[in-house]
Formats: C-alpha cells, structure tokens, sequence
C-alpha cells in the first residue's frame, strides 16, 4: 500500500512513537492518584496512532493545533515531555509555566502551536494560521513574518537550530488541526471548512471520531452519516479510515499532507477510533454504561499498539528483545522526565498577573 | 403552610426542574450531558427516566446554534431550560443570547416572548483555569433584555430556579459549583420571588457586607468568626443581578453605616461597582467612611494552583479589611487563624474526589 510497508525502519519508528505515548499517557494516569497533578486532564490511551501517522510526514517547519486531548498530538509533534509533565504539575519549567495545565499545551519551536480546551476554539486558529502561510509563501505578506505567523526571531533560530529539513521551493508549511467527533457538531467548524476550501488552504483537518463527546454517543448528536462526506460537500479532499491502524494512517496522512503541501488545498481525514480510559481523569469507566456492552473490549482487542507489535514481528522488523529494549529505554526517558518535572519550581504569587498584555 | 426540607444546592435545582417538568407540560431540559450518567453534577438526575426523552434530552457540540434553536422553540410556546455545565461554553451562544433573546421582546413592541432559562455554572478550582472559571456575570448583566440570576442558597436555588421557569423572559441562571454541596432550608411553599430583591442572611448592626454568590457564603463565614469577637456583620446576598436591589443594601447601610462590598469576579466594570456607584448617589451620607471592595484580580485565573489558589478572595481577606475599617487590627490575627482550614484550597469540599 505505501512505501513504508517496505521499510522497517518506518514501522518501528512509529511503533515506538505510539508506545511511548501509551507509556506517558499510562505513567500520568498512575501518578495522578498522587493528586499533584491537579487540573483536568484528558488522556489518549487508545488514540495514539492518528496523532503518531500524522505527525510522521511533519517537519518542524509544519504546524500543529490541537484540543483538550493534547498529549498525543503535542508528543508526536516533537513537544517537550519535560515541560509537558511540569505543566501538568503546576510548575514554573511547564511549558505554559503553569499557566496552563493538560488542556492548554504549547511547543513552539516544536511547531505546536497551541490546544485550547474551549471545543472548536482552536478551528478557526488553524485556518489563520494556515493562510498566513499560504500569504507568505506567495509573497504577499513578504517581511510580515513575525505579524502574520506569530513568529518572533527567538522563534525562528530555534527552528532552524532543530532538524532543518530542505524543501522544494513550491512546498508550502501545513497546518493540522486535530479535533474530534464532537467538535465536529460545532459552527467554526463549518464556517473555518467554507473559508479554507475557499482559500485552497494548505490546511489538514483531522478528526479523531471516537464516537463519544464525554459521556453522549454520536447517535444522540448526529444522524447517520459520515462525517468527512460533508467536509468533502465543503469542498475539501476528504477520506476516512480506521484511526487504530498507524499503516493506514500513516497513508492516508502521506497523500493528505503531500496534497496540502503542494497547493491543491484543505484536505479532511475521519480516523475512527476509541479513547479507552473515562472522557477526563486517570482512570476507566465502562461501569457507568454509556458504551455498549463488549464495545471498549473489541476496541481493546484493535489495539494500535498491539496490531503493530505483532506486524512487527510477523514480518521480522524487529524481535522480542529488540521490544523488550525500546519498553526499557522508554521507561528511563519517562522515569528522568518525571524527575525533571518534579524538580521544577512554584511560580511565584507575583507572577500571576504577568502576560496580561503584549 | 411551610413545608421545609433540608437539601444540598444542587438538590434543590434537580427538585426545581422535576416540579418545573411538572408543573409546566411545555417544559424541556437539553443540554450536553443532561441524560449522561453523571447528569450535570446529579442535577438532572432520573428526569429523562420520569419525563421521556423527548422532554429531556442531550444535544450536539452546537451551543450558539442549539440557543437560537430553544429561542425559535420558545418563540413557540415551549419553556426550554438549556444548561451548560461550564459559563465560558455560553460565550459560543453570545450571539444569540444578545442579539435576539434578550431584544425580541422590545423589538418587536412587545407582541412576542422569549420564555427561555439558561442555566450556567462557573467553574473553581482543580486546575480549572483560563477557559473553565470566568465570572461573567457583569458581561450578562450589561445586556438589557436578558435576567440575571446568581442564587447562593438552597432555597434561592430551588424558587429562582423554578421563577426563571415560570418566567417570560430569557433568565441566566448562574451557579457556581462551589455552591453545589452546600445544604440548606428549602420552603417550597414560601412565596414567589418575582426573580427580585436581595437576601438578608445575617442581621448585625456593625457594618454591612454586601456580597455576590459564593462570596456571601465567605462573608457568613467571615461574620461567623468576628462575631466571636465582638463584631456584628450584616451579610446582604446579592442574588439578582438585574434588577440590583440597592434599596436593600441602602437600608442596611442606614444603619451600620459602614459598607464593604464582595464580588466573585474581575473587579473591573464588576457588579460590585454597579452597587456602589448607585449607593453613592442616592444614599452615600450613610457612609462613616469610605466603603471596600473585594474582587478578584483583572487577569483570568491560572490554572496551575500554587498561583491560583492566590487568586481567589475569601473570609479571610473579608474579616481583615473589615477588622482594618473598624480599628479594631489586633483581632487580625486571631480571627485569621480561626477561619484557616485544612482543605486544600483548590477544592470545595471534603467529598471532592476530582477531575472536573
Ligand atoms: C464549547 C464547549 N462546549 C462544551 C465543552 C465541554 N466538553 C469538553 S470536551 C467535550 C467533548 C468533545 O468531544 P469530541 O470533540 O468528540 O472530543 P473527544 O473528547 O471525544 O476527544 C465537551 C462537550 C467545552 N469544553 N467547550
Ligand atoms: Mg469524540
């Protein structure tokens, strides 16, 4: 299907980048009962390969908004799992300093943008954002850079200092915004499509349809229908798959991002999928009995991870010791960041009222 | 007759809308969450098992276009509740709020009505931050057409609740969810409230403490400790926005003659400038000296709690500042260190067990 079934060294990469999300995701939710990291957080534990095969035709250079479901996307991006777990901690050294928590990320030299809490409230931002790009690489807001991008210089020399990538002269920056089912319902969503396909934006909507908006089922907010039909009737490129397979992800993001990428305009991606643990906090919820009986369960057995492991190890690109090696070598990074996080310092009272303005 | 139960705040809603889905056929409850097994912090608890889904019943991620279409619904006849369990998701459905729910009434020379109950919580503490804890009332209230409602108590919450059902006009009723647990006397058969007029909870002729929602449960705190020291606090509710009932407070003044006003909310353009601005025109020779206001500060609320447990006033900055305008400041001290807790301070209550 795609060139990566052929190479490894692909698949392996975008299993680890899948695991070490899980493992993240897991170490969260088993430190959260410590009740130190104190602000609502929205795990991914079951997401991970849409963030993961997206981000894999990412540079730096490409820019990435997200919502209240943020980790997955912001760690595949490149964010700082440091800063990550020091925001979640309140901390000084967190990448918002505190300001933050889970629902609100930023990793600028990454290229993530921002995830914002506020369903949709990010939507429009990415188109924005996206047309700016568009406007700068066709020289109409030449020597604009930092008013149109919400760059700052600083900005710029970390992104050239991190893996610079060469691009074709006609290659535009992309812009992905993630958002799920739910934010689907919301009017930015349609009128940001209207203006983008308006625009050819180089723009990738991704939606994470994981059937549920918190506890309501897509069945009591939307009727039947598929979702990227309707982005498609907007006029953009659209296309669904199975969001929990990374190969099929990570294809139909190649074509998606290659097609933003060289101009043909704003392309839409339904990744179906299911977050396994409650809608927000470190733990599961299948008592309660929003989900039909047996649904979190087949889902679990459609594992990301699991699918990929043994493709894995079906086609002899990695073997059990090599696995054992990647779970090690992850727990440590894990491990250290946590002590990095939890090393960091309170901000202080003073400082609250900063940042007000420019 | 009074028939008088003792029952959380948040009990008292869920019995205002069961006797409102009752009382009024025309009644619906929609929200995102409202059938969901938590149901709205329990709010809406075993409604949809009574009333039918049709009556009761969850909507899609779509706030500005799910007010219009309870505004069109009302226009018809219908009484919809429409709740949203945070205030700042109600700023998706501004537009219409203001420019048609508030103003259909006026502009079209009062031939139609808006019969419309918006029922928001403000969200406080567990990280909440910038997006998930602002006190918008002042916004709300600035608009002309539109009820504001903030009730403190049970009692408050169970009539106003049920008054904004009965009520032809669009009412936002605001909670905040640090209310939720706290018990109180409900009357069902006291008299209606006409969604006006303050409360007086605690009579004391020192000084008047004119307080706003969860701020006057901080001041029958603040004036529970100082009254074992010699001073007597008057705490004035503040529960209805639009009309600010001024007289209240005027005639509390007349009598202490000292006034200090508590706010839960940015202190700019706040209600609290509101009351003291017409206190001070029509009534200000009762005041002995210069009256204090308590707000928050003027930048949203981090979410990070060694800063946002910093951000919030309570008890005990209302007991010192009224302490300082009394003279009497030696009683500082102790007076602090009676209303400290042991409860964190990013969380309401000892059942608490987080996230959201
Ligand atoms: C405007 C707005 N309305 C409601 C909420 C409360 N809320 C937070 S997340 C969420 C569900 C979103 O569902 P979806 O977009 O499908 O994302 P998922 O949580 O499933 O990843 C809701 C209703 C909100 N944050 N913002
Ligand atoms: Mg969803």
């Amino acid at each position: 299907m795609t060139a990566m079934n052929s190479a490894g060294a692909d698949l392996k990469q975008l299993y680890y980048q899948m695991l070490r999300i899980r493992r993240v995701e897991q170490a969260i939710a088993e430190r959260y009962q410590q009740q130190e990291m104190r602000c609502p957080t929205h795990l991914c534990i079951g997401e991970e390969a849409i963030a993961v095969g997206i981000s894999a035709h990412l540079t730096t250079q490409d820019k990435v908004f997200s919502n209240h479901r943020g980790h997955g996307h912001y760690l595949a991006k490149g964010g700082d799992l440091r800063r990550l777990l020091a925001e979640l901690y309140g901390f000084a050294e967190g990448c918002c300093g505190g300001r933050g928590g889970s629902m609100h990320l930023t990793d600028l030299a990454a290229g993530f943008i921002a995830s914002t809490p506020i369903v949709g409230g990010t939507v429009p931002l990415a188109g924005g954002y996206a047309w700016a790009e568009q406007m700068k690489k066709s020289g109409a807001a030449q020597g604009c850079a930092s008013v149109a991008g919400g760059t700052t210089p600083w900005m710029e020399e970390v992104e050239r200092s991190r893996r610079p990538e060469p691009r074709t002269p006609e290659a535009t920056n992309v812009v992905v915004i993630f958002f799920g089912d739910g934010c689907f319902e919301e009017g930015v969503m349609h009128e940001t499509m209207n203006f983008a396909a308006l625009k050819k934006l180089p723009l990738l909507f991704v939606c994470e349809n994981n059937q549920y908006s918190v506890m309501t089922p897509l069945a009591e907010r939307q009727p039947e229908r598929d979702i990227y039909k309707i982005a498609a009737a907007h006029g953009l490129q659209a296309a669904s798959g199975d969001g929990n397979s990374v190969e099929q992800v990570y294809a139909l993001a190649q074509a998606a991002v290659a097609n933003a990428r060289t101009g043909q305009g704003p392309q839409f991606l339904e990744l179906h999928t299911h977050r396994w643990p409650e809608h927000c906090g470190p733990n599961e919820d299948d008592e309660l009995g929003y989900r039909s009986p047996g649904e979190l369960a087949d889902w679990k057995l459609r594992c990301p991870l699991l699918q990929t492991r043994q493709a894995l190890l079906d086609k002899r690109l990695s073997d059990e010791s090599e696995l054992t090696a990647m779970e090690a070598s992850l727990a440590d990074e894990i491990e250290q960041a946590f002590q990095w996080a939890l090393r960091g310092s309170r901000p202080s009272i003073d400082s609250m009222g900063l940042h007000l303005y420019a | 007759m009074r028939d008088v139960t003792v029952m959380s705040y948040g009990e008292a809603i869920r019995e205002a809308l069961d006797d409102g889905l009752t009382q009024y056929p025309e009644m619906i409850l929609i929200g995102e969450g409202v059938p969901d097994p938590k149901t709205i912090f329990a709010t809406t608890q075993g409604l949809r098992e009574k009333y039918g889904a049709e009556r009761v019943l969850d909507m899609p991620l779509a706030e500005n276009g799910m007010t219009g279409i309870c505004i069109g619904a009302a226009l018809a006849g219908m009484r919809p509740v429409l709740v949203h369990q945070r205030i700042d998701f109600a700023l998706l459905s501004v537009d219409q709020l203001v420019n048609n729910a508030a103003k259909w009434r006026y502009m079209f020379d009062g031939q139609q009505q808006v019969p419309l109950v918006i029922r928001v919580i403000v969200g406080r503490g567990w990280g909440q931050g910038p997006q998930h804890s602002q006190s918008l009332q002042a916004m709300f209230a600035q608009v002309p057409g539109l009820k504001v409602v903030m009730p403190t108590t049970a009692g408050d919450a169970y009539h106003f609740m049920l008054d904004a059902i009965a009520d032809n006009n669009p009412v936002l009723y605001i909670e905040h969810r640090w209310l939720h647990h706290i018990q109180g006397e409900v009357d069902k058969n006291s008299p209606r409230t006409a969604l006006t007029g303050a409360a007086l909870l605690r009579q004391g002729g020192d000084i008047t403490l004119a307080a706003f929602s969860h701020m006057s449960i901080e001041a029958l705190k603040a004036a529970t400790v100082l009254a074992k020291h010699g001073v007597d606090a008057e705490v004035v509710d503040m529960r209805c926005l639009t009309p600010l009932d001024v007289d209240s407070v005027a005639r509390s003044i007349s009598k202490t003659g000292l006034l200090l006003v508590a706010d839960c909310a940015p202190e700019t353009a706040s209600m609290a400038h509101k009351l003291l601005s017409e206190l001070f025109q029509s009534h200000g020779q009762h005041l002995r000296q210069p009256p204090r206001l308590i707000a928050y500060p003027n930048h949203p609320v981090p979410t990070s709690h060694f800063m946002a447990n910093h951000y919030y006033p309570g008890a005990e900055e209302i007991a010192a500042a009224v302490l300082e305008m009394l003279d009497k400041q030696p009683l500082k001290q102790i007076v602090t260190m009676e209303l400290q807790s042991d409860l964190a301070k990013d969380l309401p209550d000892r059942s608490f067990a987080g996230p959201f």
